[in-house]
């Protein structure tokens, strides 16, 4: 702050609390709405204040589900959700690391190349090649598995750059210390490589944790069997149930159950995951 | 310990740049030879040659006797010490010192003897502990000698090392080093762009310029009989006076000024060179040749800095002489270098029958 | 291409390094695209039983068709919405908590944390706070006369999808505005002080021109949300009704592909799909190209 004016940093204040109120506004309704029976909405009038059914809603959900609804309780779809986000945070990390560490360490015929077909991967997310993309994933039979709903969403571009920019910042010298001490390539992986990109890896972790938790069409599409689904396209199917007959604390507590995880991790991770997130950028 | 022998050794960059052309340089085994040049010269190229970071395009080197070429810097038996030290940052110093010793696969309680012996030598025993990150500049230099001193390799390798730290400690940096290689009898090769470090440093001073060896030899004598005006200019500080002259019948002169005579050198342009400490000035405010400009104090000396027929010249004289606007020139001939003007060569050689004369 | 001075020497071993990597990109990224082209130029008659080779006849087709046509304009009004929102939002937000430097850890915190939210999640939440029947903002907006139903009203429908979209995205937006303001050196800002420019005069001619890169890179990151990433929040919210007023166009090709069955359009609707990306990432890259010269 360059000078002090009081009134501009007193409206500083007013607009970032707006904003915080705006932006929580929905989420606090949808929690006051998971906690009252669902009779409370018949009036046609929302509650503004919580209600008094919130274990006996969140217990419902979470450990028998909805008979109408034919979805499975809640923390199957949780369990599934959490191992198709590790599988693709973990996989993506994984694989792009290593091709990272081919394209920045080695020098070989069709690096270009490579380098160029990573790219690729950017220019096509999921959404725009859906069809056939299904249809390979149907052709190997991976429907309705895990490693349907994490493989094809493993390939990454941006992670890949982003340890690339990472290893181009490494000191040539270290390489060469570690060459005269006697390490190989895969052994200056492990020892340098891997612990000096624990905090990259990290901050990678938080955004592709939150990027695989969130899928919502892929699950869509490769999953029809109930002990497959994910809880953030399970709300879905409630919501069109809810719709007809509302059960609108079913969906509510579905939808608060779904985006805690995440917004638990971002907010335990805050600086490493804007410290990621920025640097994609680069 | 070993010797190591360069051979026509050639580096062509793809592209073609060439910035080796061809060296040629015996090392005694346990001798401390620097490698000294403007950056560009060579000199790194040459060193990571030795180290086995860069291929050889052309010739052969040999450590002990055995052609290293083809082999891995880690099978070399060299150990390097690098400009920023390379450090790995994630470890303690302990690990640092022993990460390649584990990589070798030594037995753990040898490893922990080299350590504690290398730590002692070096004083760093207190922080063994600790990461780089917690140590001063100083410190890391020594932990970047104790990775290579705890290998017991049979030349150690030195990457401009003292270029990161302070004036200060680069002088006491530069005394251990070289106590610690005299201990330890380990051949040395070294690399600065410091004149000075590589003057105090050097059992063989090697001076590079454009990729080729310019002169080789004891650190005094190519100081005392530079072979080009390169190394002339290259050695020294200030550095010597390289003054446009002309000779003609054996007597040399600047511009009109005659400075020696009867020299066995042909006539045609030749480049006077003078040492700023290796003549006097004498005050002459009527007929002194050499017009003062302004004067540098030092301390225990002065530096005059002035023209002499046009040129300039710098002389570096003790406080006790006295001062004036023209002075004359007061000059051994013993201390005068002529070289040829165009390639730069030196041209004197019987110098000795040169004819004193004091000149006006 | 940058790469180390050193570098290890191995025949074989960077290729088993990158073949994971290349292997799901071969499988699921270029194949499936190389079929979509392919598909693109077929079309399959009613019963799926006859394939024929049609050439450009399906694209010709898409850009006679009013509801593709459509499509485009939805998905422009949409993308040119949301960026303006979220970023005029997150702008403002970020200026703010610039401003604030005690709190400005606290306030951070609270208005990050909606990145983390589903698209789909933010569609549901919306949906519900719009609900003509039970949703608190319907019942507001009827306080004031207006009767809101996006199941009806075309428009209403879209403020929904802009304003669940927008949400979301205003604190990605913000934190790259805030790492944007931080980077202006302090000593500009004084010197602009100095130089007589009050806090608002300030911004203007020293903070937002500095700014700039960090618009532009957003605006292209946005509109890219709001073409792709939204399909959550158009399925969850409204399914691109009512009478297609938010039928963007990835929503499009999942329905003529998945729902009509219609491949050959739906695949040429792709490859167009793919042009756009195509050509948002070149643009992306030749930013980052120049912003390096900086």
């Amino acid at each position: 702050m360059v000078e002090n004016r009081p009134l501009l940093t007193l409206l500083a204040h007013l607009a970032l609390i707006a904003g915080v109120a705006v932006v929580a506004f929905p989420v606090y309704l949808a929690f006051v709405a998971s906690t009252h029976p669902s009779s409370a909405f018949l009036s046609g009038t929302l509650p503004l204040v919580p209600g008094d059914h919130m274990g006996e809603t969140y217990s419902r959900m979470l450990f028998s589900g909805v008979s109408t609804s034919g979805a499975p309780p809640l923390w199957l779809m949780m369990t599934n959700s959490l191992i198709m986000a590790l599988s693709i945070a973990i996989g993506k990390i994984a694989i792009s690391i290593l091709s990272a560490f081919a394209i920045v360490y080695f020098r070989f015929p069709c690096r270009a190349l490579a380098f160029w077909m990573i790219f690729v991967t950017l220019m096509l997310p999921v959404e725009v090649r859906i069809v056939p993309t299904f249809e390979v994933v149907a052709n190997l039979g991976m429907l309705d598995t895990y490693a349907g709903l994490s493989i094809p969403l493993i390939a990454s571009a941006t992670a890949t750059f982003l340890f690339r920019q990472f290893f181009l910042t490494v000191p040539d010298e270290l390489v060469e210390a570690a060459r005269i001490d006697g390490a190989g390539p895969m052994r200056f992986f492990r020892d340098m490589l891997l612990p000096l990109s624990r905090t990259n890896m990290a901050a990678l972790f938080v955004i592709l944790f939150i990027y695989g938790w969130n899928q919502y069409l892929w699950p869509l599409l490769v999953t029809t069997d109930e002990s497959q689904y994910t809880i953030v396209m399970g709300i879905k199917r409630l919501a069109n149930v809810a719709d007809a007959d509302p059960q609108w604390n079913n969906v509510m507590a579905t939808v608060i159950l779904a985006m805690v995880p995440p917004v638990l991790v971002v907010i335990g991770m805050q600086k490493l995951f804007v410290k990621g997130l920025v640097e994609q950028e680069k | 310990m070993a010797r190591i022998d360069l051979d026509s050794v050639r580096k062509i960059y793809p592209g073609g740049v060439e910035a080796v052309k061809g060296v040629d340089l015996p090392i005694e085994d346990g001798g401390f030879v620097v490698l000294v040049g403007p950056s560009g010269c060579g000199k790194s190229t040459l060193l990571r040659m030795i180290a086995g970071l860069e291929t050889i395009s052309d010739g052969e080197i040999r450590i002990g006797g055995r052609r290293v070429n083809d082999a891995e810097p880690a099978d070399r038996d060299i150990a390097m010490v690098f400009q920023n030290y390379a450090l790995y940052p994630h470890m303690s110093v302990r690990q640092n010192l022993s990460y390649g010793l584990r990589n070798r696969r030594m037995a753990r309680d040898e490893i922990a003897r080299r350590v504690e012996e290398t730590a002692r030598i070096l004083e760093i025993d207190a922080f063994l502990d600790r990461r780089p990150k917690a140590l001063s500049g100083g410190q890391r230099q020594r932990v970047a000698m104790g990775r290579a001193i705890v290998r017991e390799p049979a030349a150690f390798l030195f990457d401009e090392p003292l270029s990161n730290l302070d004036a200060k400690l680069r002088v006491q940096m530069r005394g251990e080093i070289k106590q610690l290689q005299r201990r330890l009898g380990t051949t040395s090769v070294y690399v600065t762009h410091d004149q000075l470090e590589a003057m105090t440093l050097a059992d063989t001073l090697v001076v590079l310029n454009g990729g080729r060896i310019e002169q080789a030899g004891r650190p005094l004598d190519l100081y005392r009989h530079p072979d080009t005006t390169f190394v002339a200019s290259f050695l020294g500080s200030p550095a010597m006076n390289l003054l446009s002259a002309r000779v003609s019948g054996g007597d040399l002169r600047v511009g009109s000024l005659p400075l020696a005579a009867r020299l066995p050198v042909p006539d045609g342009p030749v480049t006077a060179g003078l040492r700023p400490e290796a003549f006097r000035l004498l005050p002459d405010s009527t007929s002194g040749a050499f017009r003062l400009d302004y004067v540098e104090e030092l301390g225990s000396t002065r530096l005059l800095h002035g023209h002499l027929e046009g040129q300039r010249l710098v002389c570096q004289m003790g406080i006790e002489h006295p001062l004036a606007d023209r002075m004359t020139l007061d000059l051994d001939p013993e201390a005068l270098h002529v070289f040829d003007a165009e390639r730069g060569r030196r041209l004197d050689t019987a110098w000795q029958r040169a004819q004193i004369r004091s000149l006006a | 291409m940058q790469t180390k001075r050193t570098i290890f020497h191995n025949r074989w071993l960077p290729y088993l390094l990158l073949a994971p990597q290349l292997a799901i990109t071969v499988i699921f990224f270029l194949w499936p695209a190389a079929q979509a082209v392919r598909q693109s130029f077929l079309r399959e008659d009613a019963f799926g039983l006859k394939t024929e080779f049609v050439g450009l006849g399906n694209y010709l087709r898409l850009f006679s068709d009013p509801s593709y046509l459509n499509a485009f304009q939805v998905t422009a009004v949409f993308a040119v919405s949301v960026a303006a929102l979220s970023m005029g939002l997150a702008l403002l937000l970020a200026v703010a908590v610039d401003r604030v430097l005690r709190a400005n850890q606290s306030y951070t915190t609270l208005l990050v944390w909606p990145y983390a939210v589903a698209p789909a999640v933010a569609g549901v939440l919306w949906w519900f706070l719009f609900n003509p029947t039970i949703g608190i903002l319907p019942y507001a907006l009827e306080q004031l006369g207006y009767d809101w139903n996006h199941n009806l009203d075309g428009t209403d429908a879209m403020i929904l999808v802009v304003i669940a979209a927008s949400w979301k995205q205003i604190s990605y937006n913000f934190l790259f505005f805030v790492a944007g303001l931080q980077a202006i050196p302090q000593s500009l800002r004084e010197a602009a002080a100095i130089d007589g420019a009050g806090p608002v005069e300030r911004f203007f001619t020293v903070v937002f021109p500095l700014l700039s890169p960090t618009t532009f890179f957003l605006l292209v990151i946005n509109v890219t949300y709001t073409m792709f990433e939204t399909f959550a929040v158009i399925d969850a919210a409204t399914e691109g009704g009512p009478s297609q007023a938010t039928n963007i166009l990835v929503y499009k090709v999942y329905r003529d592909g998945f729902v009509s069955l219609n491949l050959g359009s739906s695949a040429a609707q792709s490859v167009i799909l793919m042009f756009i990306v195509i050509a948002l990432t070149f643009v992306q890259f030749r930013w980052i190209e120049r912003r390096v010269q900086y």
